[in-house]
């Protein structure tokens, strides 16, 4: 605001015709020059469909001919209903298990990998190759590793010597997502935690080896205080991409057998079914979720790169 | 000695095989002919004749290499204008924290957006204005999806260069725009080069947008490959030539990209 209350009074009468360029690029105004473009697409994709959902969200509405007015309706028939609850407790289960693993499997392999030995490059390099992969053809991949009769893993298992195991059971499927997404993803926090590892004051650890300190107090009282905050980080980011898991169900179980997260639900509602007023309601709820862990994500992602303190 | 190199390389062998194990089936699926595919025989694993019989009916029965085509086209152009957008907005982010934080958190909060929170009122614009099923409209959701993403990790490279070097070259006369040009972007070059990289494997490998907004004329070669799960009778081996040549760009992105790729998934929090 004040900026429009400063070039006020510094531009009374220009002296000679300006060109538009010359406009843009001056000191005050070629900040928000640069923001121009990013603002438009904002203003678009961003206020849109939120002004859309927040609409829709009262109205009922099957896609197509007129939609009622019915208040706060949708609100209710989602809390009331019982898949909404299993989708939210499926999805919270899948975030457990799949952040507690990564974790796990991360932290412990960072350790073994944290040091300098022979052929680190290629081992990162091959590592690190799961995380670009397209979510979708993993999980073709995956199912078709998992088949029953010729999948490589039962054929593998089989070989050894034990049962085969049929990975889409109810029981167990949301396992084998959890499997595959585990898979694509614990070199990740592996490899965040080697960055931390890496990056830590030598003396520190020199001065507790001094002292006597055993390799267990160490870790506890050095290590692991010092990588909470990546910790952190890799749990917020994986929290806000796993709970829009979507591409690794519809290559594998399609929502069905057990295993139908949030994302699942909104889109099947809205995309299946054509109920856009439920859709949006969901959207909404969904977008709620994230949105309050979006501002800590934010914060943390600004403190690890020392914008804020 | 001996035993500390066992129980180093032996956990690192099995975490290396872990990973490139299922990958490495893949290429040899891609390979092999139906009977070897079906064979339950754990030897025919490996030892099989190969064959190019997949790619062959990849491409001439399904329409892949249009499929495949529609995914380059999309993910370059939107990447260029994800480029156009983000490389100015990020430089007055980092340089003048423009909007003292609120705009960059409003950029970055779309990128966690849920996808489907804008798939539904786009389905319904896109529908009325004719966009659906083009590559048009998908790059134009390409473009919101990437955007955020390259903005905040444009900032963190941005961020990094020295104000100092920017008022050396005003002291010399040196207009903005010329500063810009001729100081900042040689600098930020690496980051934009990397940032680009990044934009271009999401686009390639996005899947949910792609599968709502498309169907047939402008479908992506993740939506075709998706198809074949579900079909009565599943082609395992065009799927498996299919996947294997989708995702060989991906593969050779992330060895060259091993030094940033955890820096571009942090958004550049986390120099890796």
């Amino acid at each position: 605001m004040s900026d429009f209350e400063d070039r006020a009074e510094v531009l009374p009468s220009p002296v000679r015709k300006r060109s538009f360029l010359e406009f843009l690029t001056s000191e005050r105004n070629f900040k928000w020059a640069l923001l121009i473009p990013l603002l438009v697409v904002l203003g678009v994709f961003m206020l849109y469909p939120l002004l859309y959902s927040a609409y829709y969200s009262l109205q009922a509405w099957g896609g197509s001919g007129p939609s009622t007015f019915v208040g706060l309706q949708n609100f209710r028939s989602v809390l009331h209903d019982k898949a909404f609850w299993m989708d939210l407790r499926w999805t919270f289960e899948a975030l457990v298990i799949c952040i507690g693993a990564e974790l796990a499997i991360g932290l412990s392999i960072a350790l073994l990998w944290n040091r300098e030995f022979k052929g680190q490059n290629t081992v990162r390099g091959i590592c690190l190759m799961p995380l670009l992969v397209a979510p979708l053809v993993l999980s073709l991949l995956w199912n078709f590793m998992l088949e029953y009769d010729f999948g490589f893993v039962n054929t593998l298992l089989d070989w050894i010597g034990f049962h085969r195991i049929y990975f889409w059971d109810p029981k167990i499927a949301l396992f084998s997502i959890c499997g595959l997404t585990i898979w694509q993803w614990f070199p990740f926090a592996t490899f965040v935690f080697i960055a931390g590892l890496r990056s830590m004051p030598k003396d520190v650890f020199e001065a507790a080896k001094v002292d006597g300190a055993s390799r267990w107090y160490t870790f506890r009282r050095l290590t692991l205080p010092m990588l909470a905050p990546l910790v952190m980080i890799v749990v917020m980011l994986r929290v806000m991409w796993l709970i829009r898991l979507f591409d690794p169900l519809y290559g594998t179980t399609r929502g069905g057998v057990s295993t139908e997260l949030l994302d699942w639900l909104v889109y099947r509602t809205s995309f299946v079914y054509f109920d856009v007023g439920v859709g949006s309601t969901l959207a909404l709820i969904s977008l709620f979720l994230t949105l309050i862990l979006c501002c800590i994500l934010f914060r943390e992602l600004m403190k690890a790169m020392g914008v804020i303190k | 000695m001996r035993r500390r190199l066992v129980l180093f390389w032996l956990p690192t062998v099995i975490i290396l095989l872990v990973v490139l194990v299922p990958i490495i089936w893949m290429y040899l699926t891609a390979f092999k002919s139906p009977d070897d595919i079906f064979s339950m025989d754990v030897r025919k694993l490996v030892i099989f004749t190969p064959t190019l019989a997949n790619f062959k009916r990849l491409f001439l029965d399904y329409p892949y290499l249009a499929n495949l085509r529609n995914t380059a086209i999309i993910a370059v152009v939107s990447t260029a204008l994800v480029m156009a957008v983000s490389v100015p907005a990020a430089y007055s982010f980092a340089r003048w924290n423009t909007g003292s934080g609120h705009l960059l958190f409003v950029t970055i909060s779309t990128r966690m957006f849920p996808g489907v929170v804008a798939a539904l009122p786009f389905f319904f614009f896109f529908k009325h204005i004719g966009l659906l099923d083009t590559r048009l409209g998908l790059t134009l959701l390409y473009l919101y999806f990437n955007m955020s993403f390259a903005t905040f990790l444009l900032f963190a490279f941005f961020r990094e260069i020295p104000v100092e070097l920017e008022q050396a070259a005003m002291v010399d006369g040196y207009g903005r725009l010329d500063v810009f040009r001729r100081v900042v972007f040689p600098l930020v070059r690496p980051g934009v080069i990397i940032t680009t990289i990044f934009c271009l494997v999401w686009a390639w490998n996005e899947f949910f947008f792609a599968f709502i907004f498309t169907r047939a004329a402008a479908r992506t070669a993740t939506v075709m490959l998706s198809q074949f799960w579900g079909s009565l009778e599943i082609q395992y081996g065009p799927m498996a030539a299919g996947a294997a040549l989708t995702i060989l760009p991906t593969l050779i992105a992330a060895w060259f990209m091993q030094r940033y790729i955890i820096r571009g998934l942090t958004f550049g929090a986390v120099k890796g």
